[in-house]
């Protein structure tokens, strides 16, 4: 058998959250191309059906349901929704989360919901899916929980509270349940650097990667087979780390902001 | 997704091959694709043996390769091993650092020289081979690679009697991240592998030192060596293009906790 064969996922349930677009598309569609069958949640319908088509149009099997993962009772009946239909679940993919209301503003100005509502969408909601979906992966005999965290899950910014205090709680979710789960489960993180998503607006406010050590910002595409890799039987003894995928951002210490960084680059071009 | 993570019309150095997670590494390469040379390092006599053996498991797999025993830490054997690559397999695209030379000593004990063997064979060996190949992958016309340096947990955590070691194996992270800055756009990627305790590793120490690290280790476990060559695969291939400067802890937890 070659190394190669162990990225097959076929048999598999993957729950992915935030999967109507961006990134968690990417991801789930990677999935499905691994043989994975999906279970698709999002807030937003239309989207949502949208990566149902395409994982159906690839040859993939795919669930979607509406979920908030902000509210647990929600997330406890897409997790149940899930198990109707397919019986198991062994991969979670704890995608969703983003930009709220709030984020960017000075600490004075955050108002007590703002801050909550970060929280809740980028670290509560995490918490929310793990808890309902652990007993059936349990269950299952093992899995996979892969968690999304970002640059600046380990790195902060300037008036960039909500974001980096969630993302980096995060991060010891995610070592937590590495470290009460193992070895049946395996949790792991992405943190992506820069990607636009498509979003022109930002591709212009990162400089479109001018002070990315590789000069470039990040396609989501190029996370689909990170996601896979963290699924799959070639990272068995992974657990309760970070694969940063960033252009070499972190390395230097001077990215994700988007801006010039202290120490200039060998190579400003 | 298969295809995509092949490294099919790769061409690999793997030094280190004669230690488990070296042989595990280059095994994968190969099977996923690659075309794989292994050298192994002093000071171990049977070292060309392990050597050989890794050779044939390569060429069993119908991928092209040779095997070669250096000096780590000389400049000479370094760079001719790299231009034997170069010649033999027609380029080079991969290296990987996986040669390890264990030592654990009272710092009050430990020799001047045996300070400097340990930080010269376990970091100055990894940046003569990154020089190297470096050299050649930077160069016009070459397509760029992937270089991937293994390292312990002992590059992030201190250990009694470690203080050679553990201070070679944090040279090695950040001689990762430095190379990655300096070469990013120069279609070189660096990133390191922080491999966990491993079956077949020196460190692993004797039966009781290991009952006592088993019942530490989340997995109640060592690491397989092919545990760690998966990871080996993904930061070799294209998939992870957008990847450089990175560790990539393969310790089963151990890292996680308080």
């Amino acid at each position: 058998m070659s190394v190669l064969d162990k990225l097959k996922l076929n048999g598999k349930v993957a729950v992915v959250t935030g999967a109507g677009r961006g990134l968690g598309r990417a991801m789930a569609l990677a999935l499905a191309g691994a043989g994975a069958d999906l279970v698709l949640t999002a807030r937003t319908e239309a989207q949502l059906m949208e990566t149902a088509d395409l994982v159906r149009d690839g040859g993939g099997a795919a669930l979607w349901i509406s979920c908030d993962v902000t509210d647990s009772s929600s997330v406890n009946t897409m997790i149940e929704s899930a198990i109707s239909e397919y019986g198991h679940i062994d991969i979670l993919v704890n995608n969703a989360g983003g930009a709220t209301a709030g984020m960017g503003k000075t600490l004075t100005d955050i108002a007590d919901d703002e801050w909550r509502v970060g929280l809740d969408t980028n670290l509560t909601g995490a918490m929310h899916c793990s808890r309902a979906a652990i007993p059936h992966i349990l269950e299952a005999g093992g899995g996979k929980i892969i968690n999304v965290t970002s640059g600046f899950g380990f790195r902060a910014a300037r008036d960039n509270f909500i974001y980096t205090s969630a993302k980096a709680g995060l991060v010891n979710f995610t070592r937590a349940l590495a470290m009460t789960y193992a070895p049946d489960i395996q949790a792991n993180l992405i943190a992506p650097g820069l990607f636009p998503h498509g979003n022109a607006a930002m591709s212009e406010f990162w400089r479109n990667g001018k002070y990315t050590p590789m000069g470039r910002l990040g396609e989501d595409e190029e996370l689909g087979p990170l996601v896979v890799l963290l699924a799959s039987g070639l990272t068995s003894y992974m657990n309760g780390q970070a694969i940063v995928l960033d252009g070499g951002g972190l390395a230097g210490g001077h990215a994700p902001t988007g801006f010039a960084p202290l120490v200039p680059l060998p190579e400003d071009s | 997704m298969r295809d995509k993570f092949s490294l099919d019309g790769k061409r690999a150095l793997v030094i280190g091959a004669s230690n488990a997670i070296g042989r595990a590494i280059a095994v994968a390469l190969a099977e996923a694709g690659a075309d794989v040379a292994v050298a192994t390092t002093t000071p171990l006599k049977d070292e060309e043996t392990a050597a050989n053996s890794c050779a044939n498991e390569i060429w069993a797999l119908d991928r092209k390769g040779f095997a070669q025993a250096i000096e780590a830490a000389d400049e000479a054997d370094v760079n001719a091993l790299i231009e034997r690559t170069v010649a033999e397999l027609g380029g080079i695209e991969l290296l990987v650092n996986a040669h390890d030379l264990p030592f654990a000593k009272p710092a009050p004990e430990t020799d001047f020289a045996e300070w400097r063997r340990v930080i010269d064979v376990n970091l100055g060996g990894p940046f003569l081979a990154c020089r190297a190949a470096g050299q050649r992958m930077l160069s016009d016309g070459h397509p760029g690679g992937s270089i991937i340096n293994v390292a312990s947990v002992l590059g992030e955590r201190g250990l009694a009697n470690g203080a050679a070691y553990c201070s070679a194996q944090a040279g090695v992270l950040n001689l990762t991240r430095a190379l990655a800055l300096e070469w990013a756009r120069g279609g070189v990627r660096v990133n390191a592998i922080g491999a966990g305790w491993t079956e077949g590793m020196a460190m692993a120490g004797d039966d009781e030192s290991r009952a006592k690290l088993e019942r530490y280790l989340p997995y109640k476990r060592l690491a397989r060596p092919d545990e760690i060559a998966g990871i080996a695969v993904y930061l070799a291939s294209d998939v992870s293009a957008y990847l450089t400067g990175q560790v990539v802890w393969v310790e089963g937890g151990a890292l996680s906790h308080v």
